[in-house]
């Protein structure tokens, strides 16, 4: 536990905050769609311009090659800028990039690499399945080995992004006489092959961020295999990302903004019956403080997160704290902010779309795993519980 | 500012050795004898703790101290809470901050005993386990460290932690205005109430990897495992922000307010995690003879030294007045 002084990250600090004061978009950022496409890709054009690309990448794969402390100032001044993540970029960057990185062939890296940097090209995930959800080994989409090629049929769902989307970390079954982690593979799937149809599903905010896709014999090559023919379960468990928790900074700074301005909107809202204003009711004052105190704890967990992976080769079950943390904080306080303005809260639209943000805030205790999977998770690997009943 | 949370190795040896000293010397299960005697195996330990160097550990040499900082007190103060130690020990790692020149001596060596007093609304002062003290540190929003008898007559009550003693009397004037001093003091409790809340976390996830019902170990119900793993996240923020504060401490404007928040914290994830221990325990959770209505009652009573969750509030959102 300590200071951590160093001149040359102060000087690296202010070398982040001038370019990004210089070169972040102040154009609003589409809702929706192959609008959003185009405005992420071409932030990341820029930022790849700039020398910023894949900051968390190394050096030898055309990344920035930050340490994990340079990453760290780097994404708290992104979002002091201003700075939206990058979400149609989102799986490209921190998913099927540094999974090639790992474990790609020369072929698929040097395709993929550059063209993910420059923002050239966008990824989406192809895991989950209607019926394997959080149970994800339970996944049945096929693909039946013809010559060189897979043939896959099946369905993958809540596949965010995938509207424009050019390519897709897919994970099918290819031995479906194995047991059930081991006959699983990673491919990369271009989204342009016939027999793929995207159907964009509409979520509770009113847009629509993800899609159901459905593949009817779609012919991969060979060569898109991701390591070994039945070992994508591994690859995909070893998809580490090389941010080592860095990557949430932004999203925390975002939510302490968040109860930042609810705090002076209650200041400055004032209730007729009363004459005075939100924040002089004891109970709204109570209720902003915890908030406050959770969103610093949310801000310590992190460091603490990056502080430990400073230190670890693979990152633990231990990242399963702050992401719950930040999970279902996110939902308290956009609750908390529809709960407080009252009537004024219902209306869509405008610069601050207060339901947008509240109903979005919904996913973060869904997407990417359940509150109830992280729990059962830093249940048995963090504090070493027997395991519950599941399926062999 | 960047922070490295990670202990370095010279902390992690501190931390050790304070936390096998205390683990040796103060089993929680000595607390089941305690009822109605006060803390005598603290009380037997003193000098022990003194040459430990506890009482002054976050003091500069030049003013007698092992030249540590509040990162290394902080870790140590965690360890008391482990243990559920009596809040006497705290009290004098405290009063060494709070004792001028003349004073301080008999405080690092222990020959000076104090104990924490709290200011309650009603100008009540509670007293807590200061049977043996000769010095009070008395905390209210600020902090005083006053001789034990400048309160005249101290009259005994009994306590809702009955391992500790308590009485009462009445202030005998203001408390000064708080000051880095009583920052300080309310970060080092933050600290050993987040060991509360930690204890309290061990001990459930430990009954439920062992106890079965319907065959099973009650830790692979995922309404237990559940419960567990919610007992670990309030005890991992309430520390992570302890430690954060441990090492920003007088380096930004934000020290009031962060401090607050890791009061408050701490005495959430200590009363809540001693809520949940108790359940996760069933019926012998609900007995004297199980070990886990302690850590409730010593969260309660942490919780209340010299402030509460709602004074907290205030502190944290004092700023956006």
């Amino acid at each position: 536990m300590k200071l951590i002084e160093d001149p040359s990250l102060d000087r690296f600090r202010d070398e982040c905050r001038a370019w990004l004061n210089d070169n972040v978009p102040r154009n609003a950022r589409p809702s929706e769609g192959l609008e959003l496409r185009a405005y992420d890709m071409a932030w990341q054009r820029t930022q790849f311009e700039g020398g910023w690309a894949g900051v968390s990448w190394p050096k030898a794969f055309g990344g920035r090659g930050l340490s994990v402390l340079e990453q760290l100032i780097w994404h708290e001044e992104y979002a002091r800028a201003g700075a939206r993540t990058s979400a149609s970029m989102f799986v490209a960057l921190s998913h099927a990039g540094p999974t090639l990185i790992v474990q790609g062939s020369e072929d698929q890296k040097s395709r993929h690499l550059p063209a993910i940097l420059k923002g050239e090209e966008t990824w989406c995930q192809g895991f989950s399945e209607p019926g394997a959800g959080s149970d994800l080994a339970a996944l049945k989409t096929r693909a039946v080995i013809d010559g060189d090629h897979l043939v896959v049929s099946g369905t993958k769902i809540w596949t965010s992004y995938a509207q424009g989307a050019d390519y897709q970390e897919l994970l099918v079954r290819t031995d479906p006489d194995l047991p059930r982690h081991r006959g699983i593979s990673w491919v990369i799937c271009d989204m342009t092959l016939p027999g793929i149809e995207v159907r964009p599903i509409t979520t509770m905010t009113g847009y629509a961020h993800f899609a159901q896709i459905f593949y009817d014999e779609v012919r991969i090559p060979m060569t898109n295999l991701v390591g070994q023919l039945n070992g994508g379960w591994g690859v995909a468990m070893t998809t580490l990302g090389f941010e080592r928790g860095t990557g949430t900074i932004a999203h925390q700074i975002e939510l302490a903004n968040t109860v930042e301005r609810l705090i002076t909107t209650a200041k400055e809202t004032y209730d007729r019956a009363t004459g005075k204003s939100l924040f002089a009711d004891a109970a709204v004052a109570s209720r902003l403080a915890v908030l406050r105190a959770e969103v610093a704890a949310l801000r310590s967990l992190t460091v603490a997160s990056v502080s430990r992976g400073m230190r670890e080769e693979i990152p633990g079950a231990e990242g399963n704290i702050p992401a719950l943390y930040f999970g279902e904080l996110t939902r308290r306080v956009n609750g908390a902010v529809i709960d407080l303005l009252g009537p004024g809260a219902m209306a869509r639209g405008g610069s601050h779309n207060l339901p947008k943000a509240y109903l979005e805030s919904f996913k973060w205790a869904i997407g990417g795993g359940t509150s109830e999977i992280r729990r059962n998770t830093i249940g048995e690997r963090v504090l070493g519980l027997p395991k519950g009943p599941r399926a062999i | 500012m960047i922070v490295d949370l990670e202990p370095t190795d010279d902390q992690r040896l501190i931390a050790e050795s304070v936390g096998g000293m205390l683990a040796a010397s103060l089993p929680v299960a000595r607390l089941r004898e305690a009822s109605g005697n006060g803390a005598q195996p603290e009380n037997a330990l003193w000098s022990s703790l003194a040459e430990l160097g506890l009482f002054g550990m976050g003091l500069p040499e030049e003013k007698g101290g092992f030249g540590y900082g509040l990162p290394e007190e902080m870790l140590a103060a965690r360890e008391l809470g482990l243990v559920l130690a009596s809040p006497s020990v705290l009290a004098q790692m405290a009063a060494a901050h709070l004792a001028d020149d003349g004073l301080r001596p008999a405080i690092m060596s222990g020959e000076a005993r104090c104990a924490f007093a709290s200011l309650g609304f009603d100008g009540t002062v509670w007293l807590y386990d200061g049977d043996a003290a000769s010095h009070v540190v008395l905390l209210g929003d600020g902090a005083a460290l006053l001789p034990r008898d400048a309160f005249g007559n101290w009259t005994a009550q009994v306590p809702m932690d009955e391992t500790i003693t308590l009485a009462n009397a009445i202030a005998a004037g203001d408390l000064p205005a708080r000051d880095n001093v009583a920052e300080r003091i309310s970060l080092l409790i933050a600290a050993a109430t987040t060991g509360i809340a930690q204890a309290a976390t061990a001990m459930a996830v430990d009954f439920a990897g062992q106890r079965e019902q319907f065959g099973q170990p009650i830790g692979s119900f995922q309404a237990i495992k559940h419960s567990c793993a919610d007992m670990a996240v309030r005890a991992a923020a309430a520390d992570a922000q302890v430690r954060y504060c441990a090492i920003t401490f007088g380096r930004t404007e934000d020290d009031r307010r962060e401090i607050a928040a890791a009061r408050w914290l701490a005495t959430d994830a200590a009363i809540e995690n001693a809520k949940a221990n108790i359940q996760v325990h069933g019926g012998m959770g609900f007995t004297a003879e199980c070990d886990a209505h302690l850590f409730l009652k010593r969260a309660h009573l942490f919780s209340a030294l010299g402030s509460s969750r709602r004074e907290e509030e205030r502190r944290i959102i004092a700023d956006a007045d």
